[in-house]
């Protein structure tokens, strides 16, 4: 990027202007295109926590960074650049970041024609750590266990990690170009394949945004079975990660029967719905299965359960001295720092952070209920465990309130196929705040957008890391339980 | 407290699957079957028309139509079933889960309203070889080529005292160097490229590689992305193949078990 002065267009200055004030909070930075082919920029600012104010500029040429004035926006301005060529001068860190190496420096997949892009030569630009006894540790792409790709680059000195270099986007798939040119009916079967682990949540979100688009009235059912789609695959997370968590202590008794009581839930999925992770349940105007008043009993029944039997054995892991001497002051992130990063999800609850779409911006059913939310302050690897472990219980009584008062009538109602409209819609998904803004013409959508709390959320992962030892590492970057497909898209 | 975690583990009832339950088990999959007896010209052409990713498509040729399911472009996303009139309906069981790729593709002939049958003797040995297999070791490295860990989730989930995979002798390493098997899913993308072609090159000859998934298949929906190179033969060799969006537990072990059994007659073979 070169130093040309930026010329500041009043939307951008406007959005600049509302980041300085008081309560607000950086939701994302996204571009896009209009019918002229022309740039536009969309900042989304959450107000006083409640109120997501969405403000856009088109874009002629460079623009300011908004990162010196908040560092959330670091990630969001280099997919800006790297998507439409929309440069941000004072952006301290302007290198690409969806593209690696062999990607040429000048092609943007969104204003430009990426059907044939050659393949490039490079070298990326690590942070050199120097000094005496420095050792510089690469790890990945490819991990040692059955968990996605990414690499981490750790400067140590023995054992003590003085800084971690994230370098990401490896599974980047394109996903938002992908959106372009579907009918909306279709889109949801990509937004489940964003975030496989949180497939019914990436649905939810998608269909939300369509029918908050074209006004479609969902039934209340249809509400009522999402929220517990989406409670379930709550605690389902939480499970797993709470035994993964035992498992990266060497507690491996207790990983085992996590991961059995997470099988028991997927199972009871499969009875009642006919599909493990809720795939296909969530189309634009409902769910697509019902449940009869029998199932309900039953499924109540199997979930309350595995919830119970998961808090029995969780009691017993917290009061393991030597989980709590791993977990306890391991891999500290401030509340500061979470703050400064718009860290949202667990991970922010477990720093002291109140913040959950669940209440702060409700939508369907959750409008008319209250959801208790778990609060932690010392940001360490046991408060996000306890974190978890405590919205499981509250997960398993959402769905058993919910299944008692299941309200009568239809699970679907038709959605239009056509028709142009914008819309924003957003889901407290297992990792935090998910958004989708849509952008539909003719019923095809144009533009789609997905804030995920995973690209939130990685940036301050590298900040929880230094001061702990590198062994420490797998069970940090664990306690974040963050989604490497959900960040790349 | 580490004893009360052991004694209310070893308490718990067990849950293990048989192999016969596990072999081909499809359920939760969505993976579509098709009623033969109930399948008519205007069904095959509707469901053709619903299905988004080609999985559905009609072969006219020498006076007949030929309706074609290709499992690996299939994600299970149930439109077909319900716009089948009940001619359509989940599969029960999915058998096409490591094998080759032309294997993976199920035709019906419309007018006879009869499945096109090809040469499946292979499948129902599985169970014989499973447990042929107890006691011997099959390493397996997993490789997320550009996956949305979906199926991973699927892979771990064999690891669970449900599946327990290590009980017939099959483990998952942490280096291609110690693995006869690279499982590997996901469209490859443009940035695992690479780091694909290095662990396959790192896994000692002989190796097997598996390509898990519609994506790691045939690039699922995300084929055709800027960012994405294509199915994981397009970038290293590929032996078996298993569908699903994900595969569930049972049709990942029917997969790895099918790509071993050419392996297997030839032990059996040899020790006769």
């Amino acid at each position: 990027m070169n130093s040309t002065l930026p010329n500041s267009e009043a939307g951008v200055s406007r959005a600049l202007d509302l980041l300085r004030t008081p309560n607000t909070r950086l939701v994302s930075i996204f571009g896009s295109i209009d019918e002229n082919r022309a740039r536009h920029v969309h900042y989304l600012i959450d107000v006083n926590g409640r109120e997501y104010r969405m403000l856009s500029s088109p874009v002629t040429g460079p623009i300011p960074s908004a990162t010196p004035i908040t560092p959330s926006a670091a990630w969001y301005e280099r997919e800006l650049h790297d998507q439409y060529g929309i440069e941000c001068v004072g952006h301290p860190d302007p290198r690409p970041l969806l593209f690696h190496e062999n990607w040429p420096e000048n092609v943007h997949p969104m204003i430009d024609d990426a059907s044939h892009v050659p393949w490039a030569e490079g070298q990326h630009p690590f942070l050199k750590v120097q000094g005496d006894g420095v050792c510089e540790v690469p790890v990945g792409p490819i991990h040692a266990g059955i968990i996605e790709p990414g690499h981490f680059r750790f400067s140590v000195v023995g054992d003590t990690v003085l800084h971690l270099e994230l370098r990401h986007f490896y599974t980047h798939k394109g996903t938002e170009k992908l959106f372009e040119h579907t009918p909306v009916m279709d889109g949801v079967m990509i937004a489940e394949s964003v975030s496989g682990d949180n497939c019914f949540s990436h649905a939810v979100a998608y269909c939300q945004a369509i029918e908050s688009a074209f006004g479609i009235a969902v039934p209340p059912r249809a509400q009522a079975i999402r929220l517990i789609g989406l409670e379930l695959e709550r605690m389902i997370a939480h499970i797993a990660d709470v035994g993964a968590l035992c498992g990266d202590v060497a507690f491996s008794v207790p990983a085992a029967y996590t991961a059995r009581i997470k099988e028991t839930l997927l199972r009871a999925s499969t009875r009642f719905f006919g599909t493990r992770f809720w795939r296909g349940m969530a189309v634009p105007g409902g769910v697509t299965r019902d449940l009869s008043s029998a199932e309900t009993c039953e499924f109540g029944k199997m979930v309350t359960a595995a919830a119970r039997d998961f808090a029995q054995m969780a009691r017993l892991i917290l009061h393991t001295s030597s989980v709590q001497n791993r977990f306890e002051s391991t891999g500290i992130l401030t509340a500061e720092i979470a703050r400064q990063l718009g860290i949202v999800g667990p991970v922010a609850r477990a720093s002291g952070i109140r913040l959950d779409v669940r209440c702060d911006h409700p939508s369907g059913r959750y409008r008319d209920i209250n959801v208790d939310i778990p609060l932690y302050k010392y940001g360490d690897v046991l408060a996000r465990a306890r974190i978890r472990i405590d919205e499981t219980a509250i997960s398993m009584h959402l769905i058993n309130e919910t299944l008692k008062e299941l309200p009568a009538g239809s699970v679907l109602v038709p959605a239009p196929h056509s028709g142009n409209a914008e819309a924003l819609s957003a889901v407290e998904s297992p990792r935090g705040e998910l958004l989708y803004w849509v952008r539909i013409r003719d019923g095809k959508i144009t533009r789609c957008h997905i804030k995920s709390p995973s690209f939130q959320n990685w940036p301050a992962l590298p900040l929880a890391v230094p001061g702990n030892i590198i062994a420490d590492f797998p069970l940090i970057n664990k306690s974040f339980n963050l989604s490497y497909s959900g960040c790349d898209r | 407290m580490i004893g009360d975690a052991v004694e209310r583990s070893l308490r718990s009832p067990h849950v293990l699957i048989s192999v016969s339950e596990l072999l081909s088990n499809a359920a939760g999959s969505r993976m579509p079957d098709v009623q033969s007896d109930l399948l008519t010209d205007e069904i095959a052409r509707r469901v053709v028309a619903a299905c988004p990713t080609s999985a559905l498509q009609i072969n006219e040729a020498a006076g007949r139509t030929h309706l074609i399911l290709n499992y690996g472009n299939c994600i299970g996303c149930s439109r077909c079933v319900a716009a089948g009139n009940g001619a359509f309906r989940y599969a029960e069981s999915v058998a096409r889960c490591g094998v080759r790729k032309e294997a993976l593709i199920r035709r019906w002939d419309i007018q006879s309203r009869a499945e096109v049958v090809q040469d499946d003797s292979a499948l129902s040995q599985a169970a014989e070889q499973i447990r042929s297999l107890v006691g011997r070791a099959l390493n397996i490295r997993q490789v997320d080529a550009g996956s949305c860990n979906g199926c991973e989730g699927e892979i771990v989930a064999l690891t669970n005292p449900y599946y327990d995979l290590e009980r017939f002798g099959i483990h998952f390493v942490a280096s291609p160097k110690h693995a006869d098997m690279l499982l590997v899913t996901g469209p490859v993308t443009r940035n695992m490229a690479a780091a694909l072609k290095h662990s396959y090159d790192a896994v000692p000859s002989p190796k097997l590689v598996v390509a898990v998934g519609a994506c790691g298949c045939n690039g699922g929906i995300f084929g055709g992305s800027h960012a994405v190179v294509g199915p994981v033969d397009a970038v290293i060799p590929v032996d078996g193949y298993i569908p699903g969006c994900p595969p569930t537990p049972s049709m990942l072990l029917t997969g790895i078990v099918q790509v071993l059994s050419p392996y297997c007659r030839l032990r059996e073979r040899r020790r006769s």
